[in-house]
């Protein structure tokens, strides 16, 4: 009896659990006069609240704050409440006037004191927002502010891009809960763990949003289906596993990204070396560059995106595909027999016929972290390492926690996951200033010309220029990041982002989406509308 | 068939089943359960006969496979279990009042904290994975059953028999070697068959709530945690299947235990 009471109660409790989840849209009905609102279900809600000095807004758009400049859907810098902006002969100091017709909507002007206080919150705030380059920023007058760096950095105006004003009258801790700011939209209620709602902003300087009300839903992948299965959703956010089945009423959006999935790969030998934090450092296996270059050409890609993605993306080849300083010569051939040929060249052969190459007494046999909460990246984790049995090499999969995967990415291959729309990625994945830098280079790499190539392109003024050397970082002729060069990460995928949306509803023209599924999307949702 | 029969022709079979799940999962090789992408989310066939997952593994494989090492966790459980209740259950019950409060308050303490969450702190504090399921699972079992023998040891440590012993200058040591554990130990063997299923499904549970094996793994409860990602698109196998193995793996210890019970309790084993 006991037993079966153990059984009841675990059922109960999974369709407690699955029920709450789907509680938030029991009184949210589709009305089809409702032509100028719309509810969606795309993701988790910011734990840190919509505060831009604290990240908010950094991958896409603020939505309740305004930005001195924005990126178009062709990632060019374009004005949003910047009139113009220059920049001084040395690169250091950067001028933006600003529009006087900006207004946040409890009525007050934003000035230029609001974008200085916002900039120098943001460095003092300790967050993800890094503005180390920025030495001071300062109000020349009511609508002029110039920036002072302390070196050149080409990539800062992407930072600036990404960073909302905040109203300097009102901003206080709770500011993040409670966001007033001059953008096109107005968060109205936020139910937290449930919902925001939003409404659009009348006073807009801009065009103003034809949906004039936004309800945002949390709900996980499996609960935002079947709300959108009753028809309770306009726009819900999914993943390939769930994007075979159709929808009625709803078609499929499948956005580019350079959401990019990768294997980073210790490339230094286990010498006993730790960490301050006490973590290993070096794995013997991967830190030979015949096991990465022959994992680069010996896994196929297309296979994965085919399998593991359903088709629902593309291979990726460096951090940056796609992008203006992303370089064509990162991508390789799918070549099975060359990745055979640069492991037996190297001295990897199996001597002991047991499906696994060794050299000096060395198995060909390391470890694959990757976080357990996510199926993709599990799935992908063991594609990768049945791909990599047939090349010899064994690669143990431990799906874990993040605490874990922390203590022992030094050590061992991780499957990670970046793409910003900044160039600066680039800077933070291969540069020697982020060794063992939270997430960014825990493969250990450092090079010398890697170093000046991301130097002299962050100190560049012209982006066409700054991007020609963006590229060398990959691959210059000799030497790079790219599988040819030093190989410190396999890229793998980029994964599409996708979506079900309600057909009739235009969703604009979208960028190439960056790292992290949900909130990208509504980056333009000020261009958003019913037909 | 008279009952006696019966019941041993019952035994019997659960104990062959509940075998052959054990050898055929153990004997599974790793290669079975490598995932084929071309044979995605089947259903039921005669290929495939509990369908296949999102990778393309055959569920049959990797639904026996769990429950092969579900078994052997609950095996190892129920022994270092039922070890320990007698051990505890005899002291608290020979020995001096103090040791009995003692021995009390330990069983106590640990009822006292809820069994799932006990099991998620002891699996989390050994770093998850194998290990931290297993010991949880092994170390926390094993408080009813101690109660009940030493109910059982205190029952008893009044007849004659032991009274005598004890006149006769007996050791407690002695005592408790010829006489209170040979008394107890056949209701400390059915309890023990007993706390199989529910070792069994707090492995299943656990695993189920994120805190146990790798998610690669083959084990039931991430089995059924991962189907019901999928269960709205109408992958019904992913669940019913392998909730159904679980279902009636539990069902077969049960009938064990009961039955063994009835065989070995005097006042039914001459039915």
């Amino acid at each position: 009896m006991k037993k079966l009471k153990f059984i009841l109660s675990v059922f109960l409790t999974m369709a407690v659990f699955i029920s709450g989840c789907g509680k938030n849209t029991e009184n949210v009905e589709k009305t089809e006069e409702n032509k100028n609102e719309i509810v969606m279900a795309i993701g988790t809600e910011p734990e840190e609240g919509f505060d831009p000095c604290t990240g908010w807004g950094r991958y896409g758009s603020p939505l309740f704050q305004s930005t001195l400049v924005e990126t178009d859907k062709d990632m060019n810098i374009i004005n949003d409440i910047a009139v113009d902006y220059s920049v001084s002969d040395d690169r250091l100091l950067w001028t933006f006037d600003i529009r006087d017709d900006a207004y946040f909507t409890d009525g007050e002007k934003l000035t230029a004191e609001d974008v200085v206080f916002t900039f120098n919150t943001a460095k003092s705030s300790g967050s993800v927002v890094d503005l180390t380059v920025m030495e001071s920023v300062t109000a020349v007058d009511d609508d002029t502010v110039q920036f002072k760096l302390a070196y050149p950095q080409s990539a800062f105006i992407y930072t600036v891009a990404g960073t909302g004003i905040v109203p300097s009258h009102l901003y206080n801790e709770s500011y993040g809960e409670n966001p007033v700011g001059s953008g096109p939209f107005i968060l109205k209620q936020w139910d937290k763990g449930q919902q925001i709602i939003l409404e659009a902003n009348e006073n807009y300087y801009g065009k103003i949003p034809e949906i004039k009300k936004v309800t945002i839903l949390f709900m996980t992948e499996d609960a935002a289906f079947a709300a959108a299965k009753a028809g309770q959703l306009d726009v819900a956010v999914t993943t390939a596993g769930f994007a075979q089945n159709e929808i009625d009423g709803m078609k499929i959006a499948n956005l580019q990204s350079i959401d990019n999935r990768g294997l980073t790969l210790p490339v230094v030998p286990d010498k006993g070396e730790t960490t301050d934090t006490g973590a290993k450092i070096g794995n013997n296996v991967t830190s030979d560059i015949a096991i990465r270059r022959a994992l680069s050409y010996g896994i196929d890609r297309n296979m994965l995106v085919e399998n593991v993605l359903n088709g629902f993306g593309s291979p990726a080849y460096s951090e940056c595909d796609g992008m203006p300083w992303g370089s064509d010569e990162a991508a390789v051939q799918y070549d099975f027999d060359k990745a055979l040929k640069i492991l037996e060249d190297s001295g990897w052969i199996d001597t002991d016929n047991d499906g696994i190459r060794e050299k000096n007494g060395l198995k060909a046999e390391f470890k694959l972290l990757y976080n357990a909460d996510d199926s993709v990246r599990q799935t992908l984790s063991i594609a990768v390492s049945q791909e990599a049995e047939k090349l010899g090499i064994k690669i143990v999969t431990e799906g874990t926690s993040w605490d874990i995967i922390d203590k022992e990415m030094y050590s061992n291959a991780v499957l990670m996951g970046w793409g910003a729309q900044n160039p600066l990625e680039t800077y933070l994945l291969y540069h020697s200033d982020n060794v063992a830098k939270d997430y960014y280079n825990p493969e250990n790499y450092t090079s010398e010309i890697t170093d000046k190539y991301i130097n002299e392109a962050m100190a560049e003024a012209d982006s066409d220029k700054a991007n020609e050397l963006w590229k060398k970082v990959q691959w210059d002729g000799e030497t790079g990041v790219s599988t040819e060069g030093e190989c410190p990460w396999v890229w793998l995928v980029n994964v599409d982002h996708l979506y079900y949306v309600r057909e009739g509803l235009n969703i604009g023209e979208q960028k190439i989406h960056p790292h992290g599924h949900a909130w990208p999307i509504v980056s333009n949702l000020r261009e958003w509308k019913w037909e | 068939m008279n009952r006696r029969r019966k019941t041993i022709f019952l035994i019997c079979f659960t104990i062959l089943i509940i075998f052959a799940v054990f050898v055929g999962g153990a004997i599974i090789p790793e290669t079975a359960l490598k995932a084929d992408f071309a044979v995605k989310n089947t259903a039921p066939s005669l290929n495939h006969i509990f369908g296949t997952d999102w990778m393309g593994r055959d569920m049959f494989l990797r639904t026996i496979k769990g429950m092969s090492t579900s078994i052997m966790i609950g095996m190892a459980s129920s022994i270092i279990s039922v070890i320990i209740a007698v051990l505890l259950g005899t002291l608290a019950g020979t020995l001096s009042k103090y040791t009995d409060n003692v021995v009390c308050w330990l069983i106590d303490f640990v009822m006292g904290i809820p069994h799932i969450v006990l099991l998620m702190l002891i699996s989390f504090a050994l770093g998850r994975g194998f290990k931290g399921v297993f010991i949880g699972i092994a170390i926390t079992h094993w408080t009813s059953l101690a109660r009940i023998v030493r109910g059982e040891v205190i029952q008893i440590k009044n007849e004659q028999y032991i009274k005598i012993s004890r006149k006769m200058g007996k050791s407690s040591f002695y005592i408790m070697k010829n006489h209170i554990i040979p008394f107890v130990f056949p209701q400390a063997i059915v309890g023990g068959i007993l706390l199989f299923p529910h070792a069994i499904l707090h492995e299943a549970s656990i695993t189920f709530l994120g805190f146990g094996l790798s998610p690669e793994s083959p084990a039931i409860g991430i089995i059924l945690s991962e189907s019901m990602k999928y269960i709205l698109t109408g992958y019904w196998w992913l669940a019913f299947f392998p909730g159904l193995m679980l279902v009636i793996i539990v069902i077969l210890f049960d009938i064990l235990g009961e039955n063994i019970k009835s065989l070995i309790d005097p006042y039914t084993s001459q039915e």
